[in-house]
């Protein structure tokens, strides 16, 4: 590192972690109460080069199965951890692949058109692709060692260095 | 070496009060979250009327004893629903196709651990049966009034199927019946219980009145060509045991909802459910119909009701005159089947298919923001103008409505809450959505439409008067 943070360069940081924590957080917890959710109607729009894969995840019931239960408490978990600042750096790098799967599945590759409903306009560039880079800045500035659980663990290791 | 010393340092200081509170800065969100989510969720809860969990053991514990008479198509399509609600027992299971719909009936209600007796003759049934609280009548249309009939006067309450009955003298009887029995009966025109048809009714309709006074209503039911239904030969029943049950073969056995004396053709199984609605809404009967119709389309020899059929009902509501147009149409689906309302703000437009449910605002209506906030109607999309659609913008076009939705999400199968009232009715803790009663009067205005196409009073043209 160039140079010690300013006191609000780390705050902001922190606060983008909330955020994108609570995020995460939400979208699991809104799949695992809502009866019924299910992630087979995203997988089967798939569309580009791993179509083929993420729609045949959608069309076994029993894979199907795995994949809702690992989506959910990955999102649940992934969400937790950013929010208190706990494991924040595996968290971040479990979100970019978590995220990175969904930008996969259905990329704003020009000429694809899909019927889900986005409430804006995006080329190649969409809001997974921006929460991957935010989540990676996340990775490579952490803020836990700042405010969150991951301070206490430094310490208990003869670490504070952030 | 300057790092090495820092941490000697850092270990010296141990564990101080900032190192406490920066550590938990964030823990505080995890609160705001759990408040948050859990309001979230009530908020949701509260549309979509989850039911308590409570009821539903007390109804366990005390289950009504079930029969269904009819495991045809619709009887089907009942049980499947009927698995879904708490506090039923499935006793017995009566149909005269037995090597076909009873045996599959039967089986299925098996796999659920509902052990139940199988019969082909009704009146056998309803003989040795003596602890049933509910029949389910599915069979065709002729049939209901004898089952339904004999079953409240045996002190049952009844479901039965929609239309109530192919004869009005008949349908008459039942609900003198129910009257005189004192036992419910429900008549199965299910979007009457549908969540979505109940919060437009109650919110938007009654309520609010939001789309002002309703002078124009279109239903129409458009469905596909449909092959005659078939039979596999080794189930084909005998025809002497046909004749006893008022079926002249096996092809008007399985198409009998296509004969007069049997059912009423389409005009009856899909119209039925939607000028019903038709009445429900602007709260009066009709007080006209004409229409135009025949079997345009499906071979004359193997049926008799019409397979087209186009209608205009009058009706004198309280808040004016307002025609009604219905159509059904059984070659081509194309738009499906839906009912629109036109009134002077705005339109409502209605399906038992969900994703076609909207409410339209004219321009000039007043705002309806207060409805928005009160929760009866979501906030429109934000509509996608582009410069291609303003160009063709004409002074004659009016301006486009802006689309809102409802709040309410309904995913359960179509005819569950409708039974669901039924058993509610029969436990004493709500009343029935479509009593007898009701369903007399939609059968009344519904078997009027072939009336009219059969009378066919219309102006003809002479080929003459087309001739300069």
């Amino acid at each position: 590192m160039t140079g010690k943070l300013k006191l609000s360069q780390l705050w902001a940081l922190t606060l983008l972690r909330v955020l994108i924590g609570w995020h995460f957080l939400y979208e699991g917890i809104y799949k695992l109460i809502k009866e019924g959710w299910s992630a087979a109607g995203f997988l089967s729009q798939s569309k580009w080069i791993l179509e083929g894969f993420f729609r045949s995840l959608a069309e076994n019931a029993a894979i199907l199965k795995i994949v809702n239960l690992l989506n959910i408490w990955g999102l649940i978990l992934i969400g937790i951890s950013l929010i208190l600042g706990l494991l924040e750096r595996a968290a971040a790098i479990a979100g970019i692949l978590l995220v990175g799967l969904y930008y996969l599945s259905t990329p704003p590759m020009p000429g694809l058109h899909y019927s889900i409903p986005m409430e804006g306009n995006y080329l190649i560039v969409n809001k997974n692709l921006i929460e991957m880079a935010a989540l990676l800045v996340l990775f490579l500035i952490p803020t836990g060692k700042f405010a969150g659980i991951d301070r206490f663990i430094a310490i208990f290791r003869g670490k504070n260095e952030i | 070496m300057d790092k090495e010393i820092k941490k000697e340092e850092r270990r010296k200081r141990g564990f101080t009060r900032r190192d406490f509170l920066q550590g938990l800065a964030t823990f505080p969100v995890l609160g705001a979250f759990a408040w948050a989510a859990g309001s979230a969720n009530r908020k949701r809860r509260k549309t979509t009327g989850t039911s308590a969990s409570s009821t539903s053991e007390e109804d366990n514990k005390n289950e009504l004893n079930v029969a269904l008479v009819g495991a045809g198509a619709q009887g089907s399509v009942l049980l499947n629903s009927c698995l879904l609600i708490p506090g039923l027992r499935f006793k017995a299971v009566c149909d005269i196709w037995t090597g076909y719909n009873l045996k599959r009936a039967a089986g299925m209600l098996k796999k659920y651990n509902q052990d139940v007796n199988s019969y082909e003759d009704f009146g056998e049934m309803l003989e040795k049966e003596k602890d049933l609280d509910v029949v389910i009548v599915a069979t065709p249309d002729f049939c209901h009034a004898r089952h339904t009939i004999a079953s409240l006067e045996a002190g049952i309450n009844v479901y039965c199927e929609k239309e109530m009955s192919n004869n009005l003298e008949e349908a008459r009887k039942m609900v003198l019946a129910s009257q005189r029995t004192g036992k419910l009966l429900q008549i199965g025109h299910q979007r009457r219980s549908n969540p979505v048809y109940r919060h437009i009714y109650e919110k938007l309709i009654k309520e609010t009145g939001i789309i002002g006074r309703i002078t124009a209503i279109n239903g129409q039911w458009n469905r596909s060509f449909q092959p005659d239904l078939g039979w596999p030969a080794k189930y084909e029943i005998p025809a002497d045991k046909l004749k006893k049950y008022g079926f002249d073969s096996m092809h008007q056995f399985r198409n009998w909802r296509w004969f007069k004396g049997l059912g009423g053709g389409p005009i009856v199984d899909l119209g039925s459910h939607q000028i019903d609605i038709y009445s429900w809404f602007t709260g009066v009967n009709p007080s006209s119909v004409l229409a135009s119709g025949g079997i345009d389309f499906y071979d004359r020899s193997t049926r008799d009701w019409y397979d087209t059929i186009m209608s205009v009902f009058e009706y004198n509501a309280d808040s004016g005159i307002l025609r009604a147009f219905y159509q059904t149409i059984n070659t081509n689906n194309s738009q499906g089947y839906f009912e629109n309302f036109m009134g002077e703000y705005g339109t409502i437009t209605i399906s038992e298919s969900a994703n076609r449910v909207g409410i339209y605002r004219e321009p000039s209506s007043p705002a309806w923001d207060e409805w928005v906030n009160k929760g009866y109607v979501t906030s429109p999309l934000i509509p996608q103008v582009t410069e291609a659609s303003e160009a063709v913008l004409d002074v004659r076009e009016s301006v486009p409505q802006e689309k809102y939705g409802i709040p309410v999400n309904f995913t359960d199968p179509y005819h569950k809450p409708h039974l669901e009232n039924f058993f509610n009715a029969v436990r004493g803790r709500e009343k029935l959505n479509c009593p007898g009663e009701t369903g007399f009067e939609t059968a009344v205005a519904v078997l009027k439409v072939n009336d009219a196409v059969e009378k066919g009073i219309t102006l003809k043209f002479n080929p003459e008067e087309f001739k300069v």
